[in-house]
């Protein structure tokens, strides 16, 4: 519990108005995206660098645990206050600083949502490239927390790749800048790198320096329906191996097709295994050279039918299955995990065919969605929480997913980070040696250990 | 205890917060509560038992426009809105009335209107139609009835939207009658005020006084009216929003329309597309106008923004409501276009109202206004 006189002086860094303990208040910030919820005991919304500091060497002289929270769409308990104290709220740092057009990166304070960074560059014809699903609403502060990922990735990489500096509040009150705007930097260890991805465990980001590129000025879009899982995991090894880099390449499978198709959305063959979405994007000349060598790829292998758009219209259309998948699925039993491990892609069908094995082996209602091009898989289990018996069975599919995943090479996590949600896989991936040393950095930077106590370390 | 309709919603909702990107509320007031997650988590936890129905739960209800955003946003199928009717209903019950809407709310069970006028002085705008004699359209007997609705009926600002829809029917013929002093509010005010129980001598007297017209059509120039009749008013009548019927006049060849070389852009109001599906309707009217040219705004049909005048935001929280419109003004003139056309006397109220405290150079038009400007015959 955090005291009165501590609940002032928090009031008096930050004003009346941005420090909130109603129960109404503390009811709506104790979940995110993910499944678990945690009251804080209180909520504070700063509005500058300053202001956190003073709230960091406050919460370090309470022990007042402090957990940085964007616009709470993560998937993995990232920001929520697994042991109490406060959460804080970025809604007041959400200026764009900068659109630097000659140094072709971005300046923005952490609570800037993704799409509005993407709206700003876009009208000096610049791209930023990483577009999580959740793009229209998550805020790069938390992008960059989580090193966000998205389709895009295939060419594009994720977060990290666009990350070129950082102002950092540290726990422990101190202020620190990494980086800059240079594209090149090999001075010191690369801090703006180890604080991407660190999910709010190492410091509080309040402003981000960000890579931009130039918009490609144009982009061709296909999809592909095939009657064997195998016809499509060959498909997308072709395109990798044949030295084209799509820019997305996305698969569905027949669980999620078949959802889709009962939940109103678009129709599919009745013989559809598959359905991969590709997109290159470019020169026109090479994006039509591309776009036509792509579907022979797919006729080669066995695809049922090629779609290929000549227009916006008809690409948006083709996006629709993909687009939709998530809410079809979602809509069918009360709630729907997502898991996220990752692979390296030729493996694709191995972790695919094991994961259909899964499903069979613990009676278990299994679609996958997968961002192909890069292995990173999206299983989604329709379940309901409420029946601990299939819980327990969702616990033993995935801990088999995952030995499987990284005996095959892989991660745990492609783009959703560990969080309190994997946490118990850690050891999986990582040797002690490895997580003796995490532990050490998360020392060094949180020696009081009061930023996002509770995460995965 | 909450009813299971809305139980539903809560296991359908999977706190992924898209529908952040898309509540126009949520986007000036910034936290968590006031966000459709935010609320519909609200309701939950009481439903749970672990808050209670506080002032300040009324307050964070109130701070929604019912314009439905969330409810086409939201990828799991969870309808906010209907969650935030209930809530609201719940609210009223436990905690009385916001003290905002009191008001509104005793000025329709005293006089059957919104704004305390003696209600036999609703059909005061037709004084402006000099060629008929008064009280010409509160006939006994009509083909088609045409309900007013309160807000077209008694402020100055948008009574022109009425005379125009006579002046039109009336060039094509059509036999209509108004209701007059019997026209009573549809009954929605007391729905978003959280008493939709209280509405139903309103239904009842409705029903029966256009039924005594004979008519077989309704219609209504006010899409808030519009979408209540179609929820609440079990009846056989054909409705149709003045748009609906405007464009069968049209097919039909009974409007003609001269040149008009104007830009304009259509801002659709929520409660008759997103909220009625209608949204071909103004287009092809407007289409039908040679010469003009139709900007879209970046957010239409299903995406279009409120502009801050629904769900009783205008009564509970004015500084909302205007910033909502002031973002709405903001999208209009990125169109470029000096004119903006709707279908709503509250949106042209609503967007009309901030552009002149802005000074702006732009035109707020109800659809009926530019038909009747437009129309052959008229200089």
């Amino acid at each position: 519990m955090i005291s009165e006189s501590v609940r002032e002086e928090l009031r008096m860094i930050v004003g009346e108005a941005w420090f909130l303990d109603s129960p109404e208040d503390l009811a709506t910030y104790s979940y995110d995206g993910f499944l678990p919820e945690f009251k804080p005991d209180g909520v504070i919304v700063p509005a500058t660098a300053e202001e956190i500091s003073q709230v960091m060497r406050l919460a370090n002289r309470e022990k007042i645990p402090i957990t940085p929270r964007g616009a709470g769409t993560n998937i993995c308990g990232g920001s929520v206050a697994k042991e109490g104290g406060l959460i804080m709220a970025f809604h007041r740092m959400n200026k764009i600083l900068e659109v630097d057009a000659e140094n072709r990166c971005a300046v923005v304070q952490p609570g800037v949502v993704n799409a509005d960074l993407q709206k700003a560059a876009s009208k000096q014809g610049l791209l930023y490239p990483p577009d999580p699903a959740s793009m229209f609403v998550s805020t790069i502060g938390g992008n960059v927390a989580l090193n966000a990922g998205g389709p895009r990735g295939v060419k594009y990489g994720t977060t990290r790749d666009y990350l070129l500096g950082l102002e950092v509040v540290l726990p422990t009150g101190e202020v620190i800048r990494t980086g800059g705007k240079t594209l090149k930097n090999v001075t010191g260890y690369d801090l703006t790198r180890l604080l991407c991805g660190s999910e709010g465990t190492l410091g509080i980001i309040t402003e981000i320096t960000l890579r931009l590129v130039p918009m490609p000025p144009a982009k061709a879009t296909l999809q592909a329906m095939f009657s064997n899982l195998d016809d499509a995991a060959r498909t997308v090894s072709a395109i990798i191996g044949s030295g084209i880099v799509p820019t997305t390449l996305e698969l569905i499978d027949k669980v999620i097709l078949d959802v889709i198709g009962s939940y109103g959305g678009a129709h599919f063959r009745k013989d559809a295994q598959a359905l991969l979405l590709i997109e290159v994007d470019g020169e026109p000349s090479l994006v039509q050279a591309q776009g036509e060598r792509i579907e022979t790829f797919c006729k080669e292998r066995g695809a049922t039918e090629v779609e290929r758009a000549s227009t916006a219209e008809e690409a948006d259309k083709l996006w629709q299955a993909r687009r939709s998948a998530f809410g079809a699925v979602a809509g069918l039993r009360p709630n729907c995990i997502v898991e996220d491990a990752t692979v390296p892609v030729k493996r694709l069908p191995e972790i695919i065919r094991k994961i259909v094995e899964l499903a069979e082996k613990y009676r278990l209602k299994i679609g996958v969605l997968a961002h192909a091009g890069d292995g990173n898989l999206h299983p989604l289990i329709m379940t309901d929480l409420r029946d601990k018996e299939e819980m327990g069975r969702i616990d033993k599919a995935l801990e088999e997913m995952y030995e499987a995943a990284i005996a095959m090479g892989g991660t745990l996590s492609g783009e959703h980070g560990i969080g309190i949600a994997k946490k118990r896989f850690l050891g999986m991936e990582f040797d002690q040696k490895a997580l003796e040393i995490m532990r050490g950095i998360k020392k060094v930077f949180d020696p009081n250990n009061v930023l996002n106590p509770g995460s995965f370390l | 205890m909450i009813p299971n309709d809305i139980a539903h919603e809560f296991d359908q909702c999977i706190k992924c917060g898209l529908c952040q990107a898309t509540c126009p509320v949520c986007k000036e007031l910034l936290l968590e509560k006031y966000t459709p997650r935010g609320k519909v988590q609200l309701a939950r936890y009481y439903l749970h038992g672990d808050l209670q129905l506080s002032d300040h739960m009324r307050d964070v209800y109130a701070k929604c426009l019912l314009c439905g955003a969330c409810t086409v946003t939201c990828p799991s199928g969870v309808d906010p809105r209907k969650v935030f009717l209930r809530m609201r209903e719940k609210i009223t019950e436990r905690r009385g009335l916001h003290p905002a809407i009191e008001n509104a709310v005793s000025s329709v069970s005293a006089h059957r209107n919104i704004s305390n006028e003696d209600n036999l002085e609703r059909a005061e705008w037709t004084e402006a139609l000099k060629d008929v004699p008064a009280r010409f359209y509160e006939k006994d007997r009509a083909e088609v009835a045409y309900f007013v609705g309160c807000v077209a009926s008694f402020f100055p600002m948008v009574q022109n939207i009425p005379q125009n829809v006579i002046r039109i029917m009336d060039r094509a013929k059509v036999d209509v009658a108004i209701l007059g002093g019997e026209e009573w509010c549809c009954g929605f005010p007391l729905i978003g005020a959280g008493i939709p129980e209280k509405i139903g001598e309103l239904v009842e007297h409705n029903l029966e006084k256009v039924k005594a017209l004979g008519a077989k059509e309704l219609v209504f120039s006010c899409p808030t009216c519009y979408c209540t009749w179609k929820e609440y008013y079990k009846t056989d009548l054909k409705l149709y929003h003045t748009t609906e019927f405007l464009e069968k006049m049209v097919a039909r060849g009974d409007l003609r329309f001269k040149e008009t070389g104007v830009t304009v852009t259509y801002h659709d109001p929520c409660d008759l597309g997103r909220n009625s599906g209608v949204f071909d309707a103004p287009r092809r009217i407007l289409k039908a106008i040679p010469g003009l040219k139709l900007v879209e705004l970046e957010n239409s049909r299903t995406k279009s923004v409120c502009c801050g005048g629904g769900g009783n935001v205008e009564m509970a929280d004015p500084n909302l409501s205007a910033a909502v419109a002031q973002k709405k003004l903001e999208e209009i003139q990125l169109t470029g276009a000096k004119m903006v056309v709707t279908s709503c006397q509250q949106c042209v109220r609503t967007i009309k109202g901030r552009a002149r405290k802005q000074r702006l150079d732009l035109e707020v038009l109800d659809i009926t206004e530019l038909v009747l400007r437009a129309m052959k015959g008229n200089s």
